[in-house]
């Protein structure tokens, strides 16, 4: 008799075993896991990075170069001459990411990354409504943002490969950098890198549950769990650009 | 044969969509008040510490609503944000040594 009621109370009872003591799915829960596991390792790059530039003097003030005026073919070289690159101190950004694909030879300071923040901002508005649509089991609803997303994170791709391009054009690499310190450039690689390097793994992610749901993959089983759960996922990467975003192009 | 789950998970509020792009709309005006600020104000450390609040108000809106954090269980977000103060720690520590690094480049060159 005692033996039955202490079974019903550890059924009761939050964490007796039987249900999830937080309320959502051992997938989902693991996701967070790991994306607390992953904040960690963009913090501790971007750590590095404060770091590093935290032990640089400060630029001198740009009073020379306005925006929306023209820049001629050899701005690096004129910035140098200026001494607002110097290997002695770390650059301005609005200085260094000053183009826009398309409109060559006009200073646009920090308008193509604004445009790559909104893309990628855009992207989770589109996953999260896939992910909305996927509650109320809209097959078609998922589909269209699913694909609206997986274009976002492509677009988002493609504008850092034009930005990754710029800058190896006007030769930065790991080891050697126009704009300042070389490790300005190097962090700049690799921590973008990294970030892009998720948002390409995200946009495959995409792709395969995409297909998923086309061949009607979650209708059968019930749920649309998948999508919220890479959808965490595509979030995280966004999260992770406001960081990059503030400390790479705003500091 | 039937192959469904159960699935345990807390609901979303009726006003989702809603709610999604109000998100959306904020974190867009955050983003564009970034920008204005970068060209207002001229470069100090309180400037910085406003872009970093800034970051963690989108932050905030990104991880509560599109991850849904907000309508999750105390326990699970406490176990997810609370480790991140550690970073807290990590980062003041990094910017102390940062700073005897700076003497050190002044007082050997590089």
């Amino acid at each position: 008799m005692s033996n039955t009621v202490t079974v019903e109370t550890s059924k009761k009872s939050l964490w007796g075993g039987g249900r999830s003591p937080f309320s959502i799915s051992y997938g989902k829960l693991m996701m967070w896991i790991f994306l607390l596991s992953d904040a960690f390792t963009f913090s501790s790059l971007l750590i590095s990075y404060g770091f590093v530039r935290y032990s640089f003097p400060k630029s001198p003030p740009n009073e020379i170069v306005q925006p929306f005026t023209h820049v001629e073919e050899n701005f690096v070289e004129q910035m140098q001459q200026q001494g607002l690159f110097s290997s002695e101190h770390w650059p301005l950004p609005e200085l260094v990411f000053n183009h826009f694909p398309f409109i060559h030879g006009l200073n646009l300071p920090l308008m193509f990354v604004s445009l790559m923040t909104f893309i990628l901002i855009f992207s989770s508005v589109t996953m999260v409504l896939a992910v909305e649509a996927g509650h109320r089991m809209a097959k078609k609803e998922v589909a269209f943002y699913m694909l609206l997303t997986i274009f976002g994170g492509a677009a988002f791709l493609g504008c850092q490969a034009w930005e990754w391009a710029q800058f190896i054009t006007a030769g930065a690499s790991l080891e050697g950098n126009p704009f300042g310190p070389t490790a300005f450039a190097a962090l700049f690689f690799i921590v973008t890198g990294f970030h892009g390097s998720h948002v390409f793994s995200g946009v495959i992610l995409n792709i395969v549950i995409y297909l998923n749901v086309l061949k009607g993959t979650y209708d059968k089983r019930g749920h649309y769990e998948m999508v919220e759960k890479v959808g965490l996922y595509w979030h995280f990467v966004d999260l992770v650009w406001v960081f990059v975003f503030t400390f790479y192009y705003l500091v | 044969m039937e192959h469904t789950e159960h699935l345990e998970h807390t609901e979303a509020p009726a006003d989702m969509k809603k709610q999604i792009w109000r998100t959306f709309w904020i974190l867009f005006a955050l983003t564009i008040v970034d920008i204005a600020l970068y060209f207002i104000l001229s470069p100090s450390l309180p400037k910085n510490i406003l872009f970093i609040v800034l970051g963690i108000v989108k932050a905030y809106f990104i991880v509560g609503i599109f991850m849904h954090m907000k309508f999750e269980k105390k326990f699970l977000s406490s176990m997810i944000v609370l480790p991140m103060l550690f970073i807290c720690f990590f980062i003041w520590l990094a910017l102390t040594e940062a700073d005897y690094t700076y003497w050190l480049r002044w007082l050997f060159g590089k």
